[in-house]
């Protein structure tokens, strides 16, 4: 305990937590064949952390659990298990282990295993998931703000222009259930969203306004792709909104005091 | 006075070891673009060695008549006019090739590769070593392209050459293509594995870290 409390364990424990609700109700809804996949998709991400901790000395995490349930979860049906697999073993290592684990990477691995699996075989149908799935992602957002594990501006942000974006009649019903659910699994990501005040905000509602553009433009899209896409451009986005609120802080501190 | 490299080393160096495109990354604009099938790739190595290996003479001949102030457009002239030689022999030739490669042929004159070659070699070096240098570049470069163009076609159509390798779904088979490497970044993703693969090899090609993360201090142990 040399370190405090929270440490990274810590928080990847207390993230798991507050998917709980979203996980019972999916398990509940889905049955055994749910259960089946998260085994999988575990067991495949597990094997991937344990090479990494063999070869290059990295710790496992225990964020491996929730990359797990977001590519059980949301990834594309009837794949079989070689393609599921394949699409696992891409996004975690190119996505997480490459940089060096879950703290370090730039994108979330599940949003990387996703998209490659969405693009790869785009044949393959998205799953559609029940509303209560996304009524219980209500409270799992709000477990993870009230501990401070999501960050509570990339949320607000979204809500705000997402709940815009519905009251102007531009984004359906299937949208914005899928894209409440994507919001909590990838976006309000402690270590992928932006991490400055005014960047969160950005973040945040830089997700809802794709989501709605890509709801309203592309044609043919299921819901949880459409939710997918949004997420990884505003997670390849965040670093730029973080440099540029830094930027902006130091050239008006230059402009105040002279010098930074 | 350093001993001047045999031919052999020259040639192989390049190869692998001092590869332009994994450790300079240069010349990828045309290595992404050009790689979705086998035969572009090929047609587009080609192109390139021969134009790097007649650009890196020409300039060698003439290195010590070239004034240094305007030396980047005499070196750009001869490039451009043996792209342009290539790239009529294409159309001539083999134009549906010619068509798929659209503005790449064009673009070697631009190519950091070519320019780098000549710029960095073939200026101080007689036209003999600079044209096996050139070449020995131009294989390295071939080499990667050949080998990104090969697993794309193959993993994105199950074929290599425009035949059949591996028996598709769709017809009996078992292979399911995997679309995204018809797309641009896979290039990208291929690309990088195999600069992964070369560092591993080679660790002191390895780059520095700009930033190192703050040490914490360990507890006594």
């Amino acid at each position: 305990m040399n370190r405090g409390l929270w440490n990274r364990e810590t928080v990847a424990a207390i993230l798991i937590a507050a998917y709980l609700p979203m996980a019972l109700f999916w398990l509940w809804l889905e049955g055994t064949d749910a259960l089946a996949r998260l085994g999988f998709t575990a067991l495949v991400i597990a094997v991937w952390h344990l090479v990494f901790m063999l070869t290059r000395a990295q710790a496992p995490s225990l964020a491996a659990v929730t990359a797990a349930f977001a590519i059980a979860m949301l990834a594309p049906e009837d794949l079989g298990i070689f393609r599921l697999a394949l699409g696992i073993s891409f996004g975690v290592v190119m996505g997480e282990l490459v940089f060096g684990g879950w703290g370090r990477n730039v994108v979330h691995p599940a949003t990387v295993a996703l998209s490659f699996l969405g693009y790869g075989f785009p044949t393959a149908a998205w799953p559609v998931l029940d509303a209560p799935i996304a009524w219980a992602a209500i409270p799992a957002a709000l477990i993870g703000m009230a501990t401070g594990v999501m960050p509570a501006q990339v949320i607000a942000g979204a809500v705000l222009v997402a709940g815009g974006a519905a009251a102007a009649g531009l984004l359906g019903e299937p949208a914005l259930l899928a894209g409440g659910i994507v919001l909590v699994l990838l976006v309000a990501d402690p270590v992928t969203s932006a991490i400055t005040l005014p960047g969160r905000w950005i973040n945040g509602a830089l997700y809802a306004a794709l989501l709605t553009l890509f709801a309203t433009g592309w044609a043919g899209a299921a819901p949880i792709q459409i939710a997918v896409a949004a997420a990884l451009l505003t997670s390849l986005a965040a670093p730029l909104l973080d440099e540029a609120v830094l930027a902006l802080w130091v050239a008006q501190r230059r402009r105040r005091h002279g010098r930074t | 006075m350093p001993q001047v490299p045999s031919y052999w080393s020259t040639l192989t160096t390049p190869l692998i070891r001092q590869n332009p495109v994994t450790l300079q990354i240069l010349g990828i604009c045309s290595a992404l673009a050009v790689t979705t099938s086998l035969v572009t790739a090929l047609t587009m190595s080609v192109s390139l060695t021969v134009v790097l290996t007649l650009a890196a003479g020409l300039v060698s001949v003439i290195r010590r008549h070239i004034p240094d102030t305007i030396r980047l457009i005499v070196q750009i002239v001869i490039v451009a006019s043996l792209v342009i030689v290539i790239d009529q022999i294409l159309q001539a030739y083999f134009a549906e090739i010619s068509r798929a490669l659209s503005v790449y042929v064009g673009l070697i004159t631009t190519n950091c590769l070519v320019l780098g070659r000549t710029e960095a070699y073939a200026r101080h070096h007689p036209p003999l070593p600079a044209m096996v240098d050139a070449f020995g570049n131009g294989l390295g470069y071939s080499l990667i392209l050949i080998v990104i163009g090969g697993l794309r076609e193959l993993l994105g159509k199950g074929q290599l050459l425009g035949a059949q390798v591996l028996p598709l779904a769709d017809a009996g088979g078992w292979f399911t293509p995997l679309s995204l490497m018809l797309l641009a970044p896979s290039a990208f993703f291929l690309l990088g594995l195999l600069v992964w693969a070369v560092r591993s090899l080679y660790p002191a090609q390895i780059e520095q870290p700009e930033y190192a993360p703050a040490q914490l201090k360990s507890p006594a142990e």
